[in-house]
């Protein structure tokens, strides 16, 4: 890295100094801190508790991959894989969880013919390490994958059809039973956490708080990310990765390692929702799903930590509400804003309100 | 001098012998008398009469069943001199079985069939009904009764029968049925003869035939039945191995073939404007639709000419599916030309939005098609392989969608045109290229090509709103792995994959090998991320 290039771009410009203080991720953090007080305060509904909890965790997923395509230009159509790593490791904690302490085998587990959980099970039932193997799987599947595609500079839409195959290949391989885990049911009758009942009240509002704040403290972290010299690094890498290598910069290093903590973000969205759906099943791998993360991310703000956000809960709330009240019309509104988004508002619906100006990156592209 | 005499005189004894043979007439009397008698006689009756029956002339054979069918329903009745055939049991006269004449029966004896006999009779009956049934139904009937005695019917009946069946399927079944009867019949000879005739037609079923009679007790005696039999199960086991790779080859041909029609397209738009079609998967669907609509148009307006509606929707299809493209490019693509990864998006919201219009208009069961003769079978070509005309149908519509794409792309101005514009656009556009009129024309080129898939998808898979969907990974991998751009690339980009995909398959499962050859593709991408044909462009 040459000492030249390094100064001029930690040097912050009028821009990237506005981009540490930005007023949208910062009233989101506040906004998640005082739903979290809120529900510990006053919960009100089981269903509304378990619901915001959901959103929020849909919101981390949102972050992850808004960090990796709004910030280094990299489309993935295959997040929902590292979702799903965090889902599975966490669903076989509750489930090696559920047997250390009733004995009783899951249903899969008997239906296979099993008289015990597999080898590979094993020390699953504590949670910090079910914890870190989630994370250290999502990041060595990322950095594989990262690692093959970034060296032969495989990018662009090349690498959003190679990850929407990788997550279709997964999809393939979970549906199988003799995989083991769970086959095309996945795994579900989840009966503790952390020895408390699953469901009950307590669990329910402890789940969604700690949704809540891990959402405040990802959109924390990757705001001091994206502000730091790395993220104005990650700018110059989207919008000119030829220029930011012939500088001397790594650009391979630069996008694996944002990659790998995108994985891991996603990741962590997983351990968060499946406790609180109470399921996962292969159907979180289909690569339709991981597109839907891009449409949350686009339809919310590209390139803008708050805008992925805010596109995740918008239309995931939508989904809930709409899903339930007029199942037939949901797709069409869902395509309907795609469309309107990605043809008139480039930079999703934070361009009605016009909280800056539009990055240079995207001038002129209409 | 002397022994070509004596072998010609050997000759005519021999058809002498055989014309006397066939010509043996039943004797009636002793066969009524037979009936007639205690249950002995009646089993001797009903055993000879199968043991002739191949031989015997057809009056004989109708003589004698109309017997066997009045003892068996008890509508025989037996005066000292003969016998009578009444119309129903108990009836006080009836006509005498010999002269026809009318007789009265009401003190004769009328004989009972025990249980012991009924076996005997019926299978006398079955054989008389196989041989002299006016229609397939009560030959096939006749042959039902058969096989469940076929150790005691001779080879003549079965033989006789089969030489004489007019329908293709029941002559079929005699004819396996008799091969079952020979293999197992008590002479050595006989049944060497039928091992080499059941490995002269090699089949699955064949070799499992003689795969049992390794486990019978005349294997381990009989040294020319172990030599025939072994060799008669090497000759099949060979032909069923070759049989099977002729399959394996056909099936990933046509499934190279499907391939190749939904990823054309696709390789035409990307390469021309580096937009990723997620709604390719969605416009073959349509084209299945617009066959349906086709063919429901056939059905009301000309029902005659019903068969001919799956080469009326060919165009059809094509122009339908190309003018929903060219109508997609004009609204939504046209803007998003410099932002590729939103032109991803915005066609996964057209597929999302064609999938649940469809959805909601036709509704999401499967499309019940008609399928013309031309498309329906198959012909049986070796051992176990059947060529099915419906997957000849996809590989032969593919071979010409090939064809002619490529003379669109390499004969007419139009192609020219869009052969220029993939190359460079920008100089492309210097020279004066209409370049945004030759990216929407190749969108509908490309649309349409999707189209033409539905078209021939119809004979094979089912039909159903959702169906896209599980092409669009597949395809998008041939595209790439091919090389953007390059049709050629296509081709043989969807032959490896096709081709591994059913090679895989019967070894590790059908999901395995998707997953083996996808993540094979990823590899080799590593490799060489341009595919196996780049086109070269000039920047």
């Amino acid at each position: 890295m040459s000492g030249a290039a390094q100064t001029a771009l930690a040097a912050p410009a009028g821009p990237a100094r506005r981009a540490v203080r930005d007023p949208l991720v910062a009233a989101l953090v506040g906004l998640c801190l005082a739903a979290a007080a809120g529900l510990l305060v006053a919960p009100p509904a089981p269903y509304l508790v378990n619901a915001l909890g959901q959103l929020a965790a849909f919101a981390i997923l949102a972050v992850s991959l808004d960090l990796v395509w709004g910030y280094l230009g990299i489309l993935s159509l295959g997040h929902g894989l590292f979702f799903a790593i965090g889902g599975y490791v966490c669903a076989m904690h509750l489930l090696a969880h559920g047997v250390a302490a009733t004995g009783v085998l899951p249903d899969f587990v008997q239906f296979m013919g099993w008289t015990r959980l597999p080898a590979y099970w094993a020390g699953l039932d504590h949670a910090a390490y079910a914890f870190v193997l989630a994370l250290a799987v999502a990041g060595l599947v990322a950095f594989v994958f990262g690692l093959a595609s970034f060296r032969s500079r495989v990018n662009g839409v090349y690498f959003s059809i190679i990850s929407q195959a990788l997550v279709y290949v997964a999809m393939l391989l979970m549906y199988r039973n003799d995989t083991g885990l769970g086959g095309n049911n996945g795994m579900t009758g989840f009966p503790l956490l952390f020895g408390w009942p699953m469901g009950s009240p307590g669990v329910v509002t402890g789940l969604a708080v700690a949704a809540l704040l891990t959402l405040a403290a990802v959109l924390a972290g990757t705001r001091l990310l994206v502000g730091s010299a790395v993220g104005r690094r990650m700018l110059a890498c989207r919008d000119d990765e030829t220029r930011l290598r012939t500088l001397g910069y790594s650009t391979t290093r630069l996008k694996l390692g944002i990659w790998c903590l995108s994985a891991m973000i996603a990741a962590l969205a997983g351990i968060l929702y499946v406790p609180q759906v109470g399921i996962i099943n292969p159907r979180v791998l289909a690569p339709d799903l991981s597109i839907e993360i891009a449409v949350w991310v686009a339809i919310g703000g590209l390139g803008r930590l708050g805008g992925a956000v805010i596109g995740a809960i918008l239309v995931n709330g939508l989904k809930f509400w709409l899903s339930a009240a007029m199942p037939e019309a949901w797709p069409f509104i869902l395509s309907g804003l795609v469309l309107v988004v990605v043809l008139v508002l480039p930079n999703g619906l934070l361009d009605l309100v016009d909280w800056r100006p539009r990055p240079t990156w995207l001038r002129g592209a209409r | 001098m002397a022994d070509p005499l004596r072998a010609l005189l050997a000759l005519c004894c021999l058809a002498l012998l055989t014309v006397s043979a066939a010509a043996a007439p039943l004797d009636r009397a002793a066969f009524a008398a037979d009936l007639c008698g205690d249950g002995a006689a009646q089993v001797r009756g009903a055993e000879g009469l199968v043991q002739a029956a191949g031989d015997l002339p057809a009056d004989d054979l109708a003589f004698a069943g109309g017997l066997l069918g009045a003892l068996a329903e008890r509508r025989l009745s037996c005066p000292a001199d003969g016998a009578v055939l009444l119309d129903r049991p108990g009836a006080p006269e009836g006509r005498d079985a010999r002269t026809g004449a009318v007789r009265p029966a009401a003190e004769a004896r009328a004989p009972i069939l025990g249980l012991r006999q009924r076996a005997a009779v019926e299978t006398a009956r079955g054989t008389v009904a196989l041989l002299t049934g006016p229609d397939p139904a009560a030959r096939s009937a006749g042959l039902a009764v058969l096989e469940r005695r076929i150790a005691t019917v001779p080879a003549s009946v079965l033989d006789r029968a089969r030489d004489a069946e007019t329908d293709a399927a029941l002559k079929a079944t005699i004819a396996g049925l008799a091969q079952a009867a020979a293999l197992s019949s008590p002479d050595p000879a006989r049944r060497r003869v039928a091992i080499a005739a059941v490995a002269a037609s090699p089949s699955g079923a064949a070799e499992a035939r003689l795969a049992a009679l390794k486990s019978d007790p005349a294997y381990a005696a009989d040294p020319a039945f172990r030599a025939a039999l072994d060799a008669g199960l090497a000759k099949v086991s060979r032909a069923v191995a070759i049989g099977d790779g002729l399959a394996v080859v056909y099936n990933g041909l046509s499934f190279a073939s499907i391939l190749f029609m939904a990823a054309a397209g696709l390789a035409i738009i990307f390469g021309l404007m580096g937009v990723i079609n997620l709604a390719q998967g969605e416009f073959i669907m349509l084209g299945a639709y617009a066959t349906y609509g086709v063919q429901e148009a056939f059905r009301r307006l000309a029902p005659g000419l019903l068969d001919l509606y799956l080469l009326a929707a060919i165009p059809v299809a094509f122009g339908a599916v190309a003018l929903v493209g060219i109508t997609v490019e004009a609204l939504i693509l046209r803007h998003l030309y410099r932002r590729p990864l939103m032109s991803l998006l915005a066609t996964w919201a057209v597929s999302l939005f064609l999938v649940n219009l469809v959805r909601v208009t036709v509704g999401t069961q499967n499309l019940q098609f008609v399928m013309p003769a031309y498309v329906s079978g198959g012909v049986p070509l070796y051992a176990d392989f059947v060529m099915t005309w419906n997957r000849l149908f996809a590989i032969a519509f593919a071979a010409a969608t090939l064809v002619l794409t490529l003379l669109i792309l390499r004969r007419t101005p139009l192609g020219l045109d869009i052969r220029a514009v993939t190359q460079n656009r920008d100089m492309a556009a210097c020279l004066g290229l209409p370049t945004r009129r030759v990216d929407r024309l190749a969108f509908g080129l490309g649309s349409g090509l999707a189209g033409l898939a539905g078209v021939a998808l119809c004979p094979i898979y089912s039909v159903n709103p959702g169906m896209g969907s599980g092409f669009i990974v597949d395809s998008f991998m041939v595209v790439v792995l091919g090389g953007v751009g390059s049709l050629l690339g296509t081709l043989v980009a969807a032959l490896g994959v096709g081709g591994a995909n059913v090679l895989i398959e019967p070894i590790s499962g059908a999901v395995a090998a998707k997953v083996i050859v996808l993540v094979g593709i990823i590899l080799f991408l590593q490799r060489r991320p341009e595919g196996l044909f780049a086109v070269r462009r000039r920047r």
